[in-house]
This record gives structure tokens, C-alpha cells and sequence, in this order.
């Protein structure tokens, strides 16, 4: 069997006037977790509606699982999963009626979707009744049983469209272990996300911008490549002062001036120029060294880029 | 194809049944509306206030002025003992004022001078035609009798028989249109909203990211629909005849043929204004928009042979009109064959053009 689960050349769309998604190509190992990080607007979700078989390219090619968009994206629907940033389930329906919708809408033989029901619930650990209404679920379980209902069909490769956004953060680290645990199970997950923590638990990473794909690799190899030497986390104590931060600025060396919070990240493109750089710091500021965080390779590469 | 289609209008089914909201739609507002429109749509006018002014004494216009109250279309109105005819009309006191001779209506009438006068308050038409109908029939019925005349027997006769409604009776009439009404208001308003509310709430994403035939979907969506317009229909029957004692003199083939046809084309139109509405309350519009030239371009209220050339091919476009020629023929005729066979073909090939440009639009508009 083919080791790649995706793989996506030149892939475009074009509404009217506008592109929404400009030559993007990447391929995505199977059992992989592949995440998409942009800003709104950056082209991640549409990217993954036509992987999904729900729009067709205008330009390019894709093998999903090594079907492509001959039939209209038909084939690909039938062997994917997906899950929408939009609440997809009926909260006026009980679980059961939910999940036996779901399983009509895609003509499954009424034992295989018991049988998948069951695997799915022990994969959730979702114990409430199935006449349950939807409406009475907490936001996390009904993520997770938008999860198992894009499953229910056992797809080879499952699409999640921003599934953890407006649930607490518990319920985060829940979903993420599942997305852990269905990956263990041999499938592949793409998935978009606004959140840096979510996108370091990710194999690799494509950063999107206005429809294009600016950046690609694993979280360490995306860090060494946007920061190359060193980053300082400089501590003011309090304002800092502007004729530094001027200087700092135009220093020589200098990648990457940003504030986070109360505090400043200086990246350089050496360890010499770091030292002459902050040789003037003002007495009573605090500098550590730290290491990069996605966010801050977020801003350099998404946003620092624009400027 | 079989066990989607059973998917769908199983959960069409829960979610409307459901819901008190859509219950209160599907089986409470028709019968409110029904009654309602059934009783007050009615163009019979009644209780007209009547002031007869005649010198005290005067027994031969009193006994003529008895009769206009006793033919149940007039009530005497509270004159107050006014005098001036016009007076009793401005402040609304008489919907109408009959002016008798002031030297006695006998005595005038004995001399050949006994002309009587009516003045009527025709603020609102149809009510001051109705009002001046009947005024001349129980004029000229009773005139002549209440003078103490012989009776003026004309040589010739002229024989009214009214036929399917021969008590006129307005609900009798109103109800099919209103019944066409009723169906057409559910059916367009109901199926624009459940589709623009898969959209706007999400859950059409999982409809469309399932590896479907967009038939399949149109006819997920929209059989229920059919299905409930029909039932609608049968309950708005049902009520019509145990309320209103409107009778069912035709077939219940022909009721079914017809309402199904009008349902069809009523489905598709709210399907097509659903692919054009972003939210539910643009699809409620929309589905007002279309009704209301409809409901009034239908016949159900005003006799369509009276509008202007210009509008006429809109009544000749109009779904509702043939439904209700097909429902009052069915229902008050026994369903005479040209007729329902003529209509029935309109209403079919509707059917057909709603269906097929719902096809089109949904399709177009999937993604």
C-alpha cells in the first residue's frame, strides 16, 4: 500500500476574481498528524474542503488516499472523514438519531454501523444514553461526538476543521489525546488550528498566508529554520525604555523584535550579535535565553512577513 | 438511495414533530387560521345600521321600516331621535337612513308621490353595494303592501336558482380558497426554512461532505415536506367539512391528484427561495414575498375576471389559482371532468417546471 495517505501538487482554487488557495503542495505520511496553522482567511479550511472531496480544484492535482477528483470528489467523500469548524450535529436529536442519520446519509448496512457505533463510543468514552438529546451535551462531548459521527464510516484519513475551538481547555487536552489515540489506530488526521499548543503536538506543519503555503516541517525543524541563533526574553521590569528599544531595533543581527506581554523577544542571527546588541541594556532588566515557541515563528513567518 | 431517503424523512419527521413551535405551524394555525378566515372572510354583509325617518304617526312606514329589520340584514340604528338624515351618516349613528314622504308614505303613495329615499354610507364599497341590494329587494317586495296597495304583479317572471351553494353561503365558498391558502403558506414557508437552517446552523456540511447524488439530497429534503402539505391538506379538508359542513362532493382521488400537484410545485418554490436566502428569516420573507401577490391574484378573494389585462398572466402563472379552481370544483361541483382535467394539467405542468428549476438552482448552489 501506498506509505503516503495525501499528496497535493499545484493545488488552486479560484472563486471569481479571488484566489483562496494558490499552488499548494505537500504530501502527508500515513498515521500522520498534519496540522494547518494560519490566520482566518489564510485558506486552511477551504484547502481541506476540496481534500475532502466538497470542492473541486481549479488548478492542480491531489491524490486522496489515492483517489482524485475524477468523479467529482465522490470517491474521496466515501473515503474520508470530516469534521466542520461548524457544529454539524442536530441538537434536536438524540445522540442514536444523530448517529443513525449520519449512518443513512451514507447508506451503511445497519449492522456495520452498530458495530461501529459501539467501537466508536468505547474510543469517546461516551456512557450516556443514546436518547440523549445533543442540546443537553457539555461543548467537549459534543466535539467528540461530532468526531465519532465523521468516523462512523471508518475512514482511512480524517480532516478536522478547527475541532477544538470554543471548548475549554480540559476538553483540549481531551480531544488532543484522542486525535493521539485514533492515530495510533493507523489513520491519518489533518488538522487546522489557532492554537499553539495544539499545533506543537503536530508531526509537521504547514503555515498558510493569504492561499499559500509559506512554511512546512515539523514544529523543531520550523523553529531552526525561522531562528537560526539565539532568542533573548528581555524583562524591563516595568516600561521599557523607548531610546533602547530604538537602538535594539536597528541593531545589526537582529531577526525578530516582538512583545509578549510584559516582557520582549529579541531573536539574532548569531550569538556575537546578540551580545553586541544588548550590551546597553538598562541596568535592573532582566535576559534569559529561551527557546523559540511556535508563536514566535508564527509572527516572524505569517505576520513579521507582511510588514 | 432507499435507505438515505428513509433517513431523511425520519429525521424530518422527529425534528418537526418535536418541536412545539413547528407543531403549533403544522396543526394549530391552520385550524385558527381556517375559523378565522372561514368566519370573517365572509362578503356577506349583516347588521347594517338602519335609520327610517318618517312623521310620528306615519303607521305605513313603520310597518315598511319592520320589514327591513326583519329580513336579518338590518338593525335599527340608535337615531337618538335625530332628524337629520345626513347627520345620522357623518357621525356613523346609520349605515344607511331611508327618508320617507313627510306628508305619510300612504297618503303620498295614493297620490302617485311616494318616493322614498335611501342614502347610504358607501365609505366602504362593497358594503354600500350590498346594502343597496338589498334595499331595492325588500323595497320592491314589500313597498306596494306596506302602502295598502294591491300588490303590482308584473307578466312576466324571473326565476333565480342558485346552484352548489344554495344558501350562498360565504364559508361554503371561502373555505377551499382558504384551505389553498393554508397549504401553500406551510409547505413554501416550512421547506425554505428547514433548508436555509441546515445552512445556516452547519449541519448541511454533513450532508454534503457524504458521497450522495444531489437528487439524492433534494429528495431527502424535500419528500417530508411533501408528505406533511399532504397531510396538512387532509386535516384542513377534514376541518373544512366538520366546522363548516363544506361538503366533499367529488372524488378523494381528484383531492389527492390536486394537492399533490399543488404541493410539489409549492415545495419546489420554497426549495428555489431557500437557495437564494442566506438565513431563515430572508427565507420567511422570500416565502411572504411570493405569497402575498399570490394569495391575492388567486381568486380566493377577489374574482380574478375583474383584474387588468397586465396582471392576468400572473393569474395564469399562479399555482394557487388552479388550486383553488381544482378545490372548488372538486369539492362544491363533484369535480367536473374538462374542468379538472384542464386544471389538473396546468397545475401538473407547474409541478413539473418547479421541480425541475429547484433541480437546477439546488445544484448550482450545493457547495
Amino acid at each position: 500500500m501506498n506509505a503516503c495517505a495525501l499528496e497535493v501538487k499545484g493545488l488552486s482554487i479560484k472563486f471569481g476574481a479571488f484566489t483562496a488557495v494558490d499552488d499548494v503542495s505537500f504530501t502527508v505520511r500515513r498515521g500522520e498528524i498534519f496540522g494547518f496553522l494560519g490566520a482566518n482567511g489564510a485558506g486552511k479550511t477551504t484547502t481541506i474542503r476540496m481534500l475532502c472531496g466538497l470542492l473541486v480544484p481549479s488548478s492542480g492535482s491531489a491524490s486522496v488516499g489515492g483517489l482524485g477528483f475524477e468523479d467529482g470528489g465522490k470517491g474521496i467523500k466515501r473515503i474520508v472523514g470530516y469534521m466542520s469548524q461548524k457544529f454539524t450535529l442536530y441538537n434536536d436529536l438524540t445522540v442514536g438519531e444523530n448517529l443513525d442519520f449520519a449512518a443513512g446519509l451514507r447508506k451503511l448496512a445497519p449492522a456495520f454501523a452498530k458495530k461501529r457505533r459501539k467501537e466508536l463510543f468505547e474510543l469517546i468514552a461516551f456512557d450516556k444514553p443514546l436518547s440523549t438529546m445533543v442540546a443537553a451535551l457539555p461543548g467537549g462531548v459534543k466535539q467528540e461526538l461530532s468526531l465519532a459521527v465523521a468516523m462512523l464510516h471508518d475512514p482511512e484519513i480524517v480532516f478536522l476543521d478547527e475541532p477544538t475551538s470554543g471548548v475549554s481547555p480540559a476538553s483540549r487536552a481531551r480531544f488532543w489525546a484522542l486525535i493521539r489515540k485514533i492515530t495510533g489506530l493507523g489513520k491519518t488526521v489533518i488538522v487546522t488550528t489557532h492554537y499553539m499548543d495544539e499545533a506543537e503536538q503536530c508531526g509537521r506543519i504547514a503555515l498558510m498566508r493569504t492561499g499559500r503555503l509559506i512554511a512546512l516541517g515539523s514544529p523543531a525543524e520550523l523553529k531552526a529554520s525561522a531562528f537560526p541563533g539565539p532568542m533573548a526574553e528581555i524583562d524591563f521590569k516595568g516600561a521599557a525604555p523607548a531610546g533602547f528599544l530604538d537602538g535594539l531595533r536597528a541593531a545589526e543581527g537582529l531577526l525578530e523584535l516582538s512583545p509578549h506581554g510584559m516582557r520582549w523577544h529579541a531573536a539574532f542571527t548569531g550569538p556575537a550579535a546578540m551580545q553586541a546588541a544588548l550590551r546597553g541594556l538598562p541596568p535592573g532588566a532582566d535576559v534569559r535565553a529561551i527557546p523559540p515557541s511556535l508563536e514566535d515563528v508564527f509572527i516572524r513567518l505569517v505576520e513579521g512577513s507582511g510588514r | 438511495m432507499k435507505r438515505t431517503l428513509l433517513a431523511f424523512i425520519k429525521k424530518e419527521f422527529v425534528q418537526a414533530l418535536r418541536d412545539p413551535r413547528m407543531k403549533l405551524i403544522l396543526f394549530v394555525m391552520p385550524m385558527i387560521q381556517m375559523t378565522v378566515f372561514g368566519l370573517a372572510l365572509s362578503s356577506e354583509i349583516k347588521n347594517i345600521k338602519l335609520a327610517a325617518i318618517y312623521s310620528p304617526g306615519d303607521a305605513a312606514a313603520a310597518r315598511l321600516a319592520r320589514r327591513f329589520t326583519s329580513s336579518g340584514w338590518f338593525v335599527p340604528a340608535a337615531s337618538g331621535g335625530a332628524q337629520d338624515p345626513a347627520g345620522l351618516i357623518v357621525s356613523g349613528a346609520a349605515d344607511a337612513v331611508l327618508v320617507f314622504p313627510a306628508e305619510g308614505f300612504a297618503r303620498a303613495a295614493a297620490r302617485d308621490r311616494g318616493g322614498v329615499q335611501l342614502l347610504v354610507d358607501a365609505t366602504s364599497v362593497t358594503r354600500a353595494r350590498s346594502v343597496e341590494a338589498y334595499a331595492r329587494n325588500i323595497f320592491s317586495a314589500h313597498a306596494a303592501a306596506a302602502a295598502g296597495l294591491p300588490a303590482y304583479q308584473p307578466p312576466f317572471g324571473f326565476d333565480v336558482r342558485i346552484i352548489y351553494n344554495p344558501e350562498m353561503e360565504s364559508p361554503v365558498f371561502m373555505v377551499p380558497g382558504v384551505m389553498g391558502m393554508i397549504v401553500c403558506l406551510v409547505t413554501i414557508i416550512l421547506t425554505s426554512m428547514s433548508l436555509t437552517r441546515e445552512r445556516e446552523l452547519g449541519t448541511f456540511e454533513t450532508i454534503v461532505s457524504a458521497p450522495l447524488e444531489n437528487h439524492e439530497i433534494l429528495l431527502g429534503k424535500t419528500i417530508p415536506y411533501v408528505v406533511l402539505g399532504l397531510a396538512n391538506s387532509a386535516l384542513v379538508i377534514a376541518a373544512g367539512f366538520l366546522i363548516f359542513g363544506v361538503p366533499v362532493k367529488g372524488q378523494l382521488w381528484q383531492l389527492f391528484c390536486a394537492a399533490l400537484a399543488f404541493v410539489i410545485t409549492t415545495v419546489g418554490i420554497g426549495t428555489l427561495i431557500s437557495t437564494i436566502s442566506r438565513n431563515q428569516q430572508q427565507a420567511m420573507m422570500g416565502g411572504f414575498i411570493f405569497l402575498f401577490p399570490a394569495v391575492l391574484m388567486s381568486g380566493i378573494m377577489y374574482p380574478v375576471e375583474n383584474m387588468p389585462a397586465l396582471l392576468k398572466p400572473a393569474v395564469y402563472l399562479n399555482p394557487l389559482y388552479y388550486f383553488t379552481s381544482l378545490l372548488r370544483n372538486i369539492m362544491l361541483k363533484g369535480g367536473d371532468h374538462s374542468a379538472f382535467v384542464l386544471n389538473m394539467a396546468a397545475l401538473a405542468l407547474m409541478a413539473a417546471a418547479s421541480g425541475a428549476a429547484a433541480y437546477k438552482r439546488f445544484r448550482q448552489t450545493l457547495n
